[in-house]
């Protein structure tokens, strides 16, 4: 089991439970987040993940904040921290002339190989999949550019805040009569990764049963539309064109989050509220202690609550104010009401759901110190995967890498070091 | 009346990876996307629900506007390439015969509150008596167990405890949830993960396990880099609006109006930042760089030359002012085609119609036609989200009719004979052919 000390997060164990990826290793040529966030599962339940990265074309990620301390750093970066938990670091120069040839001899002993460049940067270097076959016969290997590796816009570049509009998340999300704002972060870095772990772990399966490797071509934006929910759906079925409308839900009202009491000097506490039947809207009234609104016609079934929106959302706001969050939240579950504070990461720290699954992971690291992890958001009861280590520092692992896996002599090493391969 | 450049559902090259698999799919609105993956990934996976149908079957929109359990869009989304029967899991037939499918199934999904398989004598320990090499996928608000494993939570819940919508929206007004269910999406497609990385163990060893998936959990975890924020520098990321935090500092705008929609004008760095040159360079080209052509905007904006210090306000809102005139002078297309010239990551914001129409997407063949022999009808599904070299991703078939695989089902799998599967259907336990549209 695992140890809860005293910031609310939890220790890598002495004693590994089974790892589920042991003995499979990966070439992580991946950057910045969708790349690095699909590896990461196959670090955490035990893949042996190497980055491999330069010092002349750094990991955007590593020049990102917050940085440990406030201080800026290669080896600070919270966001690189954590996407990159229980991997190795391995630095290679793409322009070294003997790089090609490197990165080659190192995929010669992996399972896995991993990128999110657009589609050229590996033609350049002749590192395509047909390549890689030849130095690798049963190799696994996906690349995961925006637009995939085909079509007229495949050479196009961009990232997660601008992929969202691209996918149609900007478009349905905001407030009604709003801009299409999206989600207030590079929202696709974090939807896509979980799908294109999905591919690459069936690829591996087959892989483990057949003995066939295959390349897979993961464009970014033709997952994130399965983002959309029934967006397109119901534009190629009924010709309409959904918009954002805020919170609310075509089922469901109230269905939005209210304003609480201030805790402290911090006035912006939210409740979310959810009422989808009768039921749900009497428990909400009785706990605000507006029955008065319960038995006003105007809301008495759930057409008439989605036709007076407006009225009901400013009732429930109005009662909500003199409420603490968590108290309220408290009491509506109490009562049955789906209800549930707008979380800051301040809080998620403290919930104390989260800390009972132990989602965080305190690791430490050289650089940075002790940081916090976001593990994996499941529990799987024989394999449950571990973060074994922080971090990466970059080409921590160079030894490693390129004496005991690609089997270069010390000189070799030395002589390649020297000149820079490793930068 | 929309017409489509795609592909055919049925048109199948090769199986695809999870083919030699069977999954039973028990998941409300909650996890059905996980069920959703593992078919597209091949898998044949069965939806089981109560005679009568599936409640999340009302979910909106519907065909044509008409509500019934056979019409929801919802339903279609995300219950595509599954077979469907149904099974009363009170009655002691029902969990007879449940008990004998997961005999010669691999996986369970299911999304009910924690203990009420267990309940139902259907819990992860019975499941796995019978089959020990099951992989059992429970999805919930909150987990199996913790102080708020009883709690209830939709979507927008999931999403305000895990901490999403705390960063998005405009200070001063209410956090914001995208206007579709993304937190269920995160649960599912993350299950999915979990259930495939015990699916791998079980192909290595035999040995199967029970997944233990979060709603909350599962929101808490695509927060960019606000965790480490907090961590690190104790700082709650405020709520940016129509701008982005940088280094925990607002940015200026981000989403702009074009003359035909919007655009989402962003490029590492911000809107400037290291090719400030070439932005300014490309705005001077058209006209309306303003007074940003000059050595002094240069010092100010250009990242190449090490970090800039902070923008005043007044310089910000100058900027945007800039921006929001070029922008509304060219259409999307065009805004696109030129700053990706450059090297600028630019988007333009996208409609539906944009999107069925998309010459990239096209070019790719992704939209895909899915025939609903029922409504003598074929419509246009979003096609693979990746493409499998050897194990192709295909739609080989719409959302199941409610009851529709009873009879092939309980029939050929389980072999039933016809008045074994009448008698079934006398006690309400099944339903043959029930639901039609």
């Amino acid at each position: 089991m695992t140890a809860s000390d005293r910031t609310g997060g939890r220790r890598t164990p002495a004693a590994p439970p089974r790892d589920a990826f042991a003995g499979i290793r990966v070439a992580d040529f991946a950057w910045v987040g969708v790349g690095p966030l699909t590896s990461k599962y196959l670090a955490d339940h035990g893949a042996e993940v190497i980055r491999l990265e330069s010092r002349t074309r750094p990991e955007a990620l590593r020049r990102a904040p917050p940085f440990a301390g406030g201080q800026p750093g290669q080896d600070r970066s919270g966001y690189y921290a954590n996407f990159n938990s229980s991997k190795l670091g391995a630095g290679l120069n793409m322009s070294h002339p003997r790089a090609v040839e490197l990165a080659k001899r190192v995929i010669a002993g992996c399972d896995v190989v991993t990128e999110s460049f657009t589609p050229k940067a590996m033609r350049a270097w002749g590192l395509t999949y047909e390549a890689l076959r030849e130095v690798r016969p049963d190799v696994i290997m996906i690349s995961m550019p925006l637009y995939g590796a085909t079509g007229p816009w495949s050479m196009y570049q961009g990232y997660g805040h601008v992929l969202q509009a691209a996918s149609g998340i900007n478009h349905m999300t905001g407030y009604r009569d709003g801009e299409p704002i999206g989600t207030g972060i590079a929202y696709t870095d974090f939807f896509v990764p979980h799908l294109a772990a999905a591919a690459l772990i069936a690829a591996l399966d087959h892989r483990e049963r057949t003995g066939e490797g295959q390349h897979i071509d993961f464009g970014q934006m033709e997952a994130a539309i399965y983002a959309t929910e029934t967006m397109m759906l119901d534009y190629t079925v009924n010709g309409r064109e959904q918009r954002r409308d805020g919170n609310r839900h075509p089922q469901g009202a109230p269905h939005g989050a209210f304003r609480c009491a201030p805790r402290g000097d911090d006035d912006d506490r939210w409740i979310a509220v959810a009422c989808f039947d009768d039921g749900e809207w009497a428990a909400l009234c009785g706990v605000l202690g507006v029955e008065g609104l319960c038995a006003d016609p105007r809301f008495a079934t759930p057409e008439g609550r989605k036709r007076h929106e407006d009225a009901l959302e400013a009732a429930v706001g109005a009662r909500t104010r003199g409420w603490q969050a968590e108290e309220l939240m408290a009491r509506l579950q109490a009562a049955g009401v789906p209800a549930g504070v707008a979380q800051t990461c301040e809080d998620l720290r403290a919930d104390a759901q989260l800390a009972h699954r132990g989602h965080y992971w305190l690791l430490d690291h050289p650089e940075m110190g002790r940081c916090a992890y976001d593990g994996p958001s499941f529990r799987l009861s024989r394999t449950p995967g571990r973060l074994s280590k922080a971090a990466p520092l970059l080409g921590a692992d160079n030894e490693y890498v390129y004496r005991d896996l690609v089997g270069l002599s010390e000189q070799e090493f030395i002589e390649l070091l020297a000149g820079g391969a490793f930068d | 009346m929309i017409a489509a450049a795609h592909t055919h559902a049925g048109d199948v090259p090769a199986p695809g990876a999870l083919a030699p698999f069977r999954v039973l799919d028990l998941t409300n609105e909650l996890g059905q996307l996980c069920g959703r993956v593992l078919a597209d990934l091949g898998a044949d996976v069965i939806k089981v629900e109560p005679p009568g149908g599936d409640p999340s079957r009302w979910i909106a929109p519907f065909y044509r506007d008409e509500p019934h359990p056979e019409r929801s869009l919802h339903w279609w989304m995300f219950n595509a390439n599954k077979r469907g029967i149904t099974l009363d899991l009170t009655h002691d037939d029902g969990r007879a015969l449940f008990l004998e499918l997961v005999r010669r199934s691999d996986f369970v999904l299911e999304t009910s509150p924690p203990g009420a398989m267990a309940a139902l004598g259907l819990g992860y320990d019975d499941l796995a008596a019978v089959r020990p090499s099951l992989v059992m996928t429970s999805i919930t608000p909150f987990g199996q167990d913790g102080p708020y494993a009883q709690w209830k939570a939709s979507d927008l819940i999931g999403a305000a405890m895990g901490g999403q919508i705390m960063l998005n929206g405009e200070l001063g007004r209410e956090p914001l949830r995208p206007t579709m269910s993304q937190a269920y999406a995160h649960a599912a497609i993350q299950a999915a993960v979990g259930t495939l990385i015990a699916h791998f163990h079980r192909t290595r060893s035999g040995e199967g396990q029970h997944v233990d998936a979060s709603l909350e959990e599962a929101a808490a975890t695509w927060l960019d880099n606000a965790a480490p924020f907090w961590d690190l520098v104790r700082v709650n990321l405020p709520r940016p609006g129509n701008g982005r935090s940088t280094g925990g500092r607002l940015s200026g705008k981000y989403v702009y109006e074009a003359a035909d929609g919007y655009v989402a004008a962003l490029s590492y760095g911000g809107l400037f930042g290291l090719n400030a040159r070439q932005t300014i360079a490309w705005l001077d080209a058209h006209g309306a760089a303003a007074d940003l052509a000059s050595e002094e905007w240069l010092e100010k904006l250009d990242a190449s030359r090490g970090v800039r210090p902070p923008l005043s306000d007044a310089d910000a809102h100058h900027l945007v002012e800039v921006l929001e005139a070029f922008c509304r002078r060219l259409p999307r297309a065009q805004l696109m085609r030129e700053a990706q010239a450059i090297r600028n990551g630019w988007a333009p914001v996208h409609t539906p119609r944009d999107l069925l129409e998309h010459e990239h997407l096209r070019a790719r063949d992704y939209w895909t036609e899915v025939a609903h022999p029922e409504l003598g009808a074929s419509f246009v599904y979003p096609g693979p989200w990746a493409r499998l070299g050897a194990t192709p991703i295909a739609l080989r078939r719409r959302a199941p009719l409610i009851g529709e695989h009873n009879d092939e089902v309980l029939g050929a799998l389980l072999g039933l004979d016809e008045a074994r599967l009448e008698a079934l259907a006398a006690a309400d336990v099944i339903e043959r052919r029930g639901g039609g549209a």
